[in-house]
């Protein structure tokens, strides 16, 4: 029984180190978007596997969403409330972290599954896609802003402000 | 970090403004200037322009190396106009704000898939599909939405941190807020 445990903190550790390596490019529907698919090299019948994966996880996903959604709002007008009590809000805070927690495990696993669907070298192109998307995503970014304070330096100095 | 802005008589954070806290240089976040804390407007804005570039980073690219001066210009072009349009904008919902940076996206992924186009296509068993139905874009904002909460990212509606005031003491909470 511990060694089931113990396995399955490793797995978890490891879908969870996985998925903050990758977490862009596992947003959304990756598998379906035909650019993604292409470059990997995804076979129909790799995209039917992952498919039935997300389905399996689906209805999951939508109530723990909505789980954590509600209690953020509620957590959210608990933290306006100057009468709140403390220790309620402490409790809603809990209560979101453990909604997050549970969340988080359920597209853990979700994704772990995915990726044993994965070839090892699909895999490691789509970690490398991934980071070129940030390294490209990041110097646009940069690029477009460094820009924008140019244009804003050269532009005349605005009237004092009126507040 | 109470500096003057260029928007209007009120005072507001000018997009350019925005977008820079939006978009911190890698390892340099920026104070939050005081205004933030002060003006619900600002703040909100500020949020669906994180919003909006989130969305810019949850794409795939080709490598940085690949793309010439002229192709990262062209970019840049259609993003600062696609900013200078969303400033007319300011009150729209963060959903439209979404939907240029999602055009934007459209363009940016459109250079990598021209080439993609353009090489003899690869040998395979099967072919993927093509498009995505109406479900599929349904359960790609569900995931989405599941690894913006996973991280613990704040929706735009209510994002309540971003009203706390930087820890060098610019700004405040207004009264009736936190």
């Amino acid at each position: 029984m511990r060694l089931r445990v113990f396995g399955l903190a490793l797995l978890l550790a490891g879908a969870a180190a996985s998925s903050v390596r990758g977490q862009d490019a596992f947003e959304g529907k990756w598998w379906k978007r035909p650019g993604i698919a292409t470059q990997l090299g995804l076979t129909a019948e790799q995209q039917d596997q992952i498919e039935k994966i997300f389905v399996r996880s689906r209805t999951k996903l939508i109530d723990l969403r909505a789980d954590l959604e509600k209690k953020q709002l509620v957590l959210g007008e608990a933290m306006e409330d100057h009468s709140a009590d403390r220790q309620d809000v402490e409790k809603k805070i809990v209560a979101v972290e453990n909604a997050r927690a549970e969340l988080q495990k359920t597209r853990a696993l979700m994704l772990l599954d995915i990726k044993q669907v994965l070839r090892p070298e699909q895999w490691q192109h789509l970690m490398l896609m991934q980071q070129n998307a940030r390294e490209a995503q990041q110097r646009l970014r940069e690029r477009v802003r460094e820009r924008m304070l140019e244009e804003k330096e050269k532009a005349p100095p605005p009237h004092p402000k009126q507040r | 970090m109470n500096r003057p802005t260029d928007t209007g008589r009120r005072g507001h954070l000018s997009e350019a403004e925005l977008f820079g806290l939006a978009v911190p240089p890698a390892g340099e976040p920026e104070a939050l200037p005081g205004h933030l804390s002060e003006c619900l407007a600002c703040s909100r804005a500020l949020s669906e322009w994180k919003a909006a570039v989130r969305e810019l980073a949850s794409e795939e690219t080709e490598a940085i190396d690949r793309r010439s001066d002229a192709e990262w210009t062209a970019v840049e072009d259609k993003t600062i106009a696609a900013i200078r349009r969303a400033r007319a904008g300011r009150r729209a919902s963060w959903r439209w704000v979404a939907t240029i940076a999602a055009a934007l996206l459209l363009f940016v992924l459109a250079l990598p898939l021209r080439r993609v186009a353009s090489r003899p296509a690869p040998t395979r068993a099967s072919t993927p599909s093509s498009e995505m139905s109406a479900q599929d874009r349904a359960d790609d904002a569900l995931l989405r939405d599941v690894a913006r909460l996973s991280r613990g990212d704040e929706s735009p509606d209510d994002d309540w941190i971003s009203l706390v005031p930087d820890p060098d003491g610019n700004g405040g909470n207004k009264p009736g807020q936190l």
